[in-house]
């Protein structure tokens, strides 16, 4: 992101007693709001607000073939079909186009990560709150000393 | 490298046929060869199966192999369920070395469905991702950014679900799936045509069956218990109700049900020959790959074009 995110995320990614709590809090509230997985590189932004790794297959460019008539998942019919589910919501806020923007392969090491510092540190894509998706490159790759 | 049978005919504007084999839930490959006889000179080429249904079978890997030992064009298919991304590239380049042309990248049934519904699930990538992976390999490099040491080729196929919600969706995801590099598309099998129709012309507003072939599946079933079974427990299939009244007044008899069955598969080709945008017809017989021949040859679609000498189109080797 900017270069003083990136020195946020150094200062906090190096001393457990910051990160924790930070980790604690961010993946305490996604897990309230979102029911995150904390798989440690959010798309909430992209896929409006609704946690695609709820999928039984976590699915990054969902969904897969099998959603019942009913916008059910195939695997569980009770349960709605988080794609399905992405897809309402974007209609509902005006974002579909967002939902085709291809993801990338997760990127499995930042499971139980944070997010937000990943975002910092910039590791992965930023917020993507406007109607328009940012295009922006990535400066780090390596995952956190700390998890 | 030379390109396959399929990609020749589809690139030279044929009408191909697909179909589709099981392999079998042992080590015998004695009856692999039994029923790509079924394929032979029928079909252009044959989709192997990996482990459909989440029910543990023979490799489709090596099931392709044995088709190409017997003169059959195999499309070896490969779900994200039980490789991750290793097991997958290493995969793809054992196939492509083996001489196998035709892959098609699927995410997978989920384990509950089959006979391991304890099994842990791999689902490390996802089927765009995979075709993506594909289409890198292909341009010769991992998925990592390394580099291939010699250049390989596969033709790469994707899924799509005509029937299945939510329907502007899965526009986007084939659109999504073309993008990453797949060159053609085989659907769910049809048994609803209009709402197939719908679909295809969806297709046709965007311009992706200008972009990559697009082959619309078909199963033949023999009885009324198969479709009953596909409506109500294969999610993302539909079937009208005039279907199951029609194969239900037969049920009694069992020959008179499959020649019903096979009638329907046949009016089903004849609506989809004629529907603008379909590159060809993906059979899928399964359990019934016996009725192959006899199912091309009432659609009109006998004989096929000669595989083409894979010697003559080595030319443009690289
Ligand atoms: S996308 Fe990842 S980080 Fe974001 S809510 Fe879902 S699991 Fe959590
Ligand atoms: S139906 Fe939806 S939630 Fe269920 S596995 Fe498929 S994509 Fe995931």
């Amino acid at each position: 992101m900017s270069k003083l995110s990136e020195a946020i995320a150094n200062i906090c990614e190096k001393r457990q007693w910051l990160y924790k709590p930070i980790l604690l809090m961010e993946s305490g509230a996604k897990k309230l709001i979102f029911r995150c997985q904390d798989c440690g590189q959010c798309v909430l932004s992209q896929n409006a607000f609704t946690c695609c790794m709820r999928c039984p297959k976590q699915i990054r460019n969902g969904p897969c073939g099998g959603t019942r008539p009913n916008g059910r998942c195939e695997v569980y019919p009770n349960r709605a079909c988080i794609w399905w589910l992405i897809h309402r919501r974007a209609k509902r806020l005006g974002v579909v186009h967002k939902l085709k923007k291809y993801h990338i392969p997760a990127d499995r090491r930042l499971q139980y990560t944070s997010a937000w510092m990943n975002m910092f540190a910039g590791r992965i894509l930023p917020l993507q709150l406007g109607k328009k998706p940012k295009e922006v490159t990535l400066t780090k790759k390596d995952p956190p000393p700390l998890r | 490298m030379a390109a396959g049978n399929l990609e020749l005919l589809l690139n030279l504007g044929h009408f191909v046929v697909c179909g589709e084999i099981s392999p079998p839930q042992s080590a015998d490959k004695a009856a692999v060869l039994k029923k790509c006889a079924y394929f032979k000179d029928t079909v252009d080429a044959v989709n192997f199966t990996d482990n459909q249904t989440a029910v543990v079978r023979m490799s489709s890997v090596m099931a392709s192999v044995f088709a190409l030992e017997c003169g059959l064009e195999p499309i070896m298919q490969m779900t994200c369920r039980d490789r991750n991304r290793l097991a997958q590239q290493s995969d793809l380049l054992g196939a492509a070395a083996a001489g196998i042309k035709n892959v098609l990248c699927l995410t997978g049934d989920y384990m509950s469905f089959g006979n391991h519904p304890d099994a842990k699930g791999d689902f490390d990538l996802d089927s765009v991702q995979l075709i993506h992976a594909v289409s890198e390999l292909n341009q010769g490099r991992f998925l990592s950014g390394d580099v291939l040491k010699s250049p390989m080729k596969l033709f790469i196929g994707g899924a799509a679900n005509p029937f299945a919600e939510p329907f502007d969706l899965r526009i986007i995801r084939l659109g999504k799936k073309i993008a990453a590099g797949a060159q053609f598309i085989q659907t769910q099998p049809v048994f609803d045509v209009p709402r197939f129709e719908k679909w295809i012309s969806a297709v046709r507003d965007e311009g992706y069956d200008q972009q990559v072939h697009i082959l619309a599946g078909v199963m033949p079933v023999r009885s009324v218990r198969a479709l009953i079974h596909l409506r109500d427990e294969v999610p993302g299939s539909l079937v009208p109700d005039e279907y199951i009244l029609r194969m239900d007044a037969v049920k009694d008899d069992k020959e008179k049900s499959a020649e019903v069955g096979l009638a329907l598969a046949v009016e089903i080709v004849d609506q989809l020959k004629r529907i603008p945008g379909i590159k060809g017809i993906h059979f899928m017989p399964v359990m019934w790959e016996s009725i192959t021949p006899r199912l091309v040859e009432q659609c009109g679609l006998l004989p096929r074009p000669k595989p083409v000498i894979a010697s003559e189109s080595s030319e443009e080797a690289v």
